[in-house]
């Protein structure tokens, strides 16, 4: 009897195995379709009727409501973490089933290896759109950048509290200092992934030697790696969201000054939730990062024009106002400009780590591992 | 008779049909999935391009078994010290809930405790709310500046800071899932001590055999497989618990195996996860063979036999009162206060300040603002929010449908053959999936049913595939209801009918069901129940079309917005609680019932 059963399964197993290799190459054609006028556009997508689209930023919802305001297409929003895009992603083309018809992603290297190099997000860019966006920003297409940088509690102080990351490997700075898991959000583990390359590591070795006027002694494979190792093991607080994190920074009543390295926008809460925050831009070498978030078809979206349509919008002044509120958010369209208060890209291009997608796909996981195994 | 002929008779009894069929479908939805989770554990997955360099998805591979168990500190870090948290504080959990619910046990059915109806109806009131209720609650009390900014409630009355080991990490996860499991110990052992025969105690003290020494020699050896049997059972909850530690633990970088699955099944290396979830199925098939081993060795099962007399109880003298007091006290702690601090919480605007003036109903009411919580409008004006809502009481229905009538049917196809090595096997069947984790089990059918398999076609992202996996993951609480109930019943009673020619179905639905209704009932209601505060199950199933309100709240709530994700919890607390009081009021099911049997 049981072995009767045992048999069964194992044939039945490997008829999976058979199956699963034979489902996987199915609908590569993704959605090819000719060049329409707007008029033709918006046509094609109000008969489509609606659209689906996972994004990472909240504010999502906010356009939604402004695109079913203006065209009658009912959107369908749904904000999710990087990581877990991506492997909703990967699982919905790869097994063609009907999710998102287009997504906002970020996390450079797993967007470039697990979902552009395999074809699951198709790029486009709207016909009224392509002299406007710098080409740099168009394959693939940028939605918007996003920055994190060091931010402080301002209570105390309204001058910057550190000249050189190297002070948040010193003892005065245990335990006050807060920066989002990177493992909950792909992000973050890529800006210190960047740390390690030859670039950043060599301007993190001269930052030490201005600091301290000698030579870095490495324990490990380069200055980004040590630095790394010293900043988690200086009592550095892990948090779960940037929100929580820049609530914890920004209260007010603490008995020290406390810092963290998380997104711009957030110093937004300011006035409502009664925060003292001020970000600091002139650390040696970097005051924090910055990132870009895709714009992206998928391959087997249903609803393409309307998607199309939806994607166009995104990149109007229009549509991008719920982003513009706020400092911190920087559209690809260099007609919109940045926040009142805020500096252009250009003022933080030299300020901040970019996300390089090959060297990130190359060396994400071993930086992982190595931050597993910071023990203190 | 020829074999044609015995193979006649034998399908022609409707039990052996339905065994059958409960047989097939069983090892189809259980076994097999396992061997899908093996398959997993050796193959490349499309996101470990970046690890396993040069390889392409769906190559064999040894890499993640060699990083999970050989490789040194990555192993350590990534598999052995969560594995060992885990063993913990199961083992701790268990202990507090022994201890807790044990006692209660003995002092409602032996003692002369005041409040018993009200103490006995509140005191399951923590397992009926979901787990991290607790959990949440702890942190709106206990959380302090170090690591959560914004100070708790304790700290913001009294001044008093908590330390990190209080607010976060083993502790708190011990007694919190201790505290939710108590219930558990309560109905078991409480089921025991009040069936025992009262004689054996009654000749005791006759004998002159002082109060202790009955507790001693004759009440702990009767209740020891009681015991023991929760012990197994707690233990291999805790060990399945997510949402607990998640809350409670990851500020302090606490890992337990749930916690290190969900990151990696969403990360760089779900084979990795994989592996931890058959490490975790592992376990509980152990404890399942060493629960069964203690459970043959007692091979009658506790039947209502009429007892003698009343058992004179304990005079507890002077510490009655207040001991009385003391539990009231304690249980409306655990189970109203941490209510009242969720409706507190999400009307707060900035966070750990509690003065009135810091109140609005922005976080219920109001329209979305683009300064608060990116522009979210409160729930009870977010659609998604009625979404999530109505998927959670449709699926909690249809589950619970599903489960409790496949109880039922299971119940009556294996009391009704009996001794036979296949109603064994049903039995068996039917109840593994307890002690598979729920994450773990979520894990094997995304695994399972991510892509299209035999004849059925992918479903992932369908709303068939979290009916499946909470029906057979539910199925033990509604087969358990259903043998139990079935046991009950003589077979003399069915016979009747049958005599009379009542047709099969008749039989089921005239007699059987109306006799023993309120025992099958709650082989519904407790599917229904677990279903509506499940998040391990789901969480790594759900996609955004058909999102609960449980893995809303839990996104909510990694994502900061406190104040959302107390509203919900409260939605869902008085949902279940309100669902529950009606269902036991009007048909006399509960949830007792289904677990104590």
């Amino acid at each position: 009897m049981k072995r009767a059963i045992l048999c069964l399964l194992v044939i039945a197993v490997a008829l999976t195995g058979a199956f699963a290799m034979g489902a996987r190459d199915q609908g590569k054609a993704g959605p090819q379709l000719p060049e329409l006028s707007h008029d033709e556009l918006v046509a094609a997508a109000k008969a489509e009727g609606k659209v689906v689209v996972y994004s990472i930023t909240s504010r999502i919802s906010n356009a939604a409501a402004e695109f079913e305001k203006k065209y009658g297409i009912k959107v369908e929003s749904s904000n999710l973490k990087d990581g877990e895009l991506i492997e909703k992603v990967t699982r919905e083309v790869g097994g063609n089933i009907q999710g998102a018809d287009f997504v906002i992603a970020q996390d450079s290297g797993r967007v470039y290896g697990q979902l552009i190099a395999t074809g699951y997000l198709v790029n486009y860019v709207p016909p009224s759109m392509r002299n406007v966006i710098p080409a740099q920003y168009q394959n693939p297409l940028t939605f918007q950048l996003i920055n994190k940088v060091f931010i402080f509690n301002s209570e105390r102080t309204q001058q910057p509290v550190i000249q050189n990351v190297w002070e948040l490997t010193e003892p005065q700075w245990r335990g006050l200092v807060q920066f989002k898991d990177p493992k909950s959000e792909g992000v973050n583990a890529n800006f210190l992934t960047m740390l390690t390359s030859p670039e950043w590591s060599a301007k993190l070795e001269k930052a030490y030697e201005q600091r301290y006027g000698k030579k870095l002694a490495l324990t490990t494979k380069n200055a980004g790696y040590e630095w790394i190792k010293a900043f988690f093991r200086n009592g550095l607080v892990l948090g779960n969201s940037d929100t929580t994190i820049s609530e914890n920074i920004g209260i007010k009543g603490q008995p020290r000054t406390t810092m963290g390295l998380f997104v711009y926008s957030k110093t937004r809460y300011d006035a409502t939730k009664n925060l003292a925050l001020l970000p600091m831009t002139e650390v040696t070498p970097f005051s924090g990062f910055i990132y870009p978030a895709f714009l992206m078809l998928t391959r087997n979206a249903k609803n393409v024009h309307a998607a199309r349509l939806f994607i166009e919008f995104l990149l109007t002044q229009e549509g991008f106002a719920p982003w513009a509120k706020d400092v911190g958010s920087y559209s690809s369209n260099p007609d919109i400009p940045v926040n009142q208060g805020d500096h252009p890209i250009s003022f933080w291009q030299p300020r901040l780590v970019h996300e390089d997608p090959q060297f990130l796909f190359e060396n994400r996981a071993a930086v992982e591992e190595f931050v597993n195994n910071i023990t203190f | 008779m020829t074999a044609a002929n015995r193979f006649k008779s034998f399908i022609r009894k409707p039990h052996n049909v339905i065994l059958v069929a409960l047989a097939i479908s069983l090892s189809f939805l259980t076994l097999f999935p396992l061997l899908s989770l093996v398959r997993d554990t050796v193959i490349v997955h499309p996101s470990e391009l970046m690890s396993i360099r040069g390889s392409k998805p769906g190559d064999l591979t040894i890499f993640h078994w060699r990083k999970v168990f050989f490789d040194g500190e990555t192993s350590q870090n990534l598999f052995y010290k969560p594995f060992w948290n885990t063993i913990n504080i199961s083992l701790g959990a268990c202990l507090v809930s022994l201890v807790l619910g044990g006692g209660v046990a003995w002092l409602i059915t032996r003692s002369d405790l005041r409040w018993k109806s009200f103490i006995s109806t509140a005191f399951i009131f923590p397992y009926i709310m979901p787990s991290w209720t607790l959990a949440m609650a702890w942190l709106n009390f206990f959380r302090n500046r170090l690591i959560g900014g914004a100070p708790g409630l304790f700290t913001a009355l009294t001044g008093i800071e908590t330390p990190n080991w209080f607010a976060y990490g083993a502790f708190p996860i011990v007694i919190v899932l201790g505290l939710h499991y108590a219930p558990f110990a309560y109905i078991l052992i409480g089921g025991i001590l009040r069936n025992m025969d009262a004689n054996l105690e009654e000749a005791a003290v006759i004998l002159k055999a002082s109060r202790f020494k009955i507790l001693r020699r004759i009440t702990m050896p009767i209740v020891m497989p009681a015991i023991l049997s929760t012990f197994l059972l707690v233990f291999s909850s805790c060990m399945s618990a997510f949402a607990v530690p998640a809350f409670l633990g990851t500020p302090v970088r606490f890992q337990v195996l749930t916690t290190q699955l969900f990151r990696t099944l969403n990360g760089l290396n779900p084979g990795y996860g994989y592996i931890m979830a058959l490490v975790m199925i592992v376990l509980g098939t152990l404890i399942l063979m060493i629960n069964q081993w203690f459970v043959g060795k007692r091979k009658s099962f506790t039947t209502v036999t009429g007892k003698s007399s009343n058992i004179s109880l304990v005079k507890l003298r002077s510490l009655r009162t207040p001991l009385s007091a003391g539990l009231v006290l304690f249980i409306l702690a655990v189970a109203v206060l941490p209510l009242v601090t969720f409706a507190i919480e999400s009307f707060i605007l900035a966070p750990g300040d509690y003065s009135f003036k810091n109140m609005t109903l922005q976080f219920w009411a109001g329209e979305g603002r683009v300064d608060i919580g990116g522009g979210e409008p409160g729930i009870l004006l977010n659609k998604y929010i009625y979404l999530g809502l109505w998927n959670s009481i449709r699926l909690s229905v249809v589950v619970a449908l599903v489960a409790g009538s496949v109880g039922v049917l299971a119940g009556y196809a294996i009391v009704r053959t009996r001794g036979t090595r296949l109603s064994g096997y049903v039995n068996n069947l039917a109840f593994f999936p307890y002690l598979m984790p729920s994450m773990a089990f979520g894990a094997i059918y995304l695994s399972m049913f991510a892509k299209p398999n035999l004849f059925i076609p992918s479903l992932y992202g369908s709303f068939a595939l979290l009916v499946l996996v909470g029906a057979v993951k539910y199925l033990p609480f509604a087969s358990r209801a259903g043998i139990n109930a079935m046991l009950q019943l003589s077979g003399e009673i069915e016979e009747a009918g049958l005599i009379l020619g009542v047709p099969w179905w008749k039989r089921m639905t005239r007699i059987i069901f109306p006799i023993q209704k309120s025992s099958f009932l709650s082989g519904y209601l407790l599917p229904f129940i677990s279903c509506m505060r499940e998040l391990a199950l789901f969480v790594l199933l759900i996609t955004p079309a058909n999102r609960v309100l449980t893995t809303m709240l839990f996104q909510y709530n990694e994502k900061g917005w406190n104040q959302y994700a107390n509203a919900i919890n409260l939605m869902i607390v008085v949902i279940v609680l309100v669902f529950n009081t009606a269902i036991n009021k009007i048909t006399g099911a509960s949830i007792d019932k289904g677990i104590g049997g």
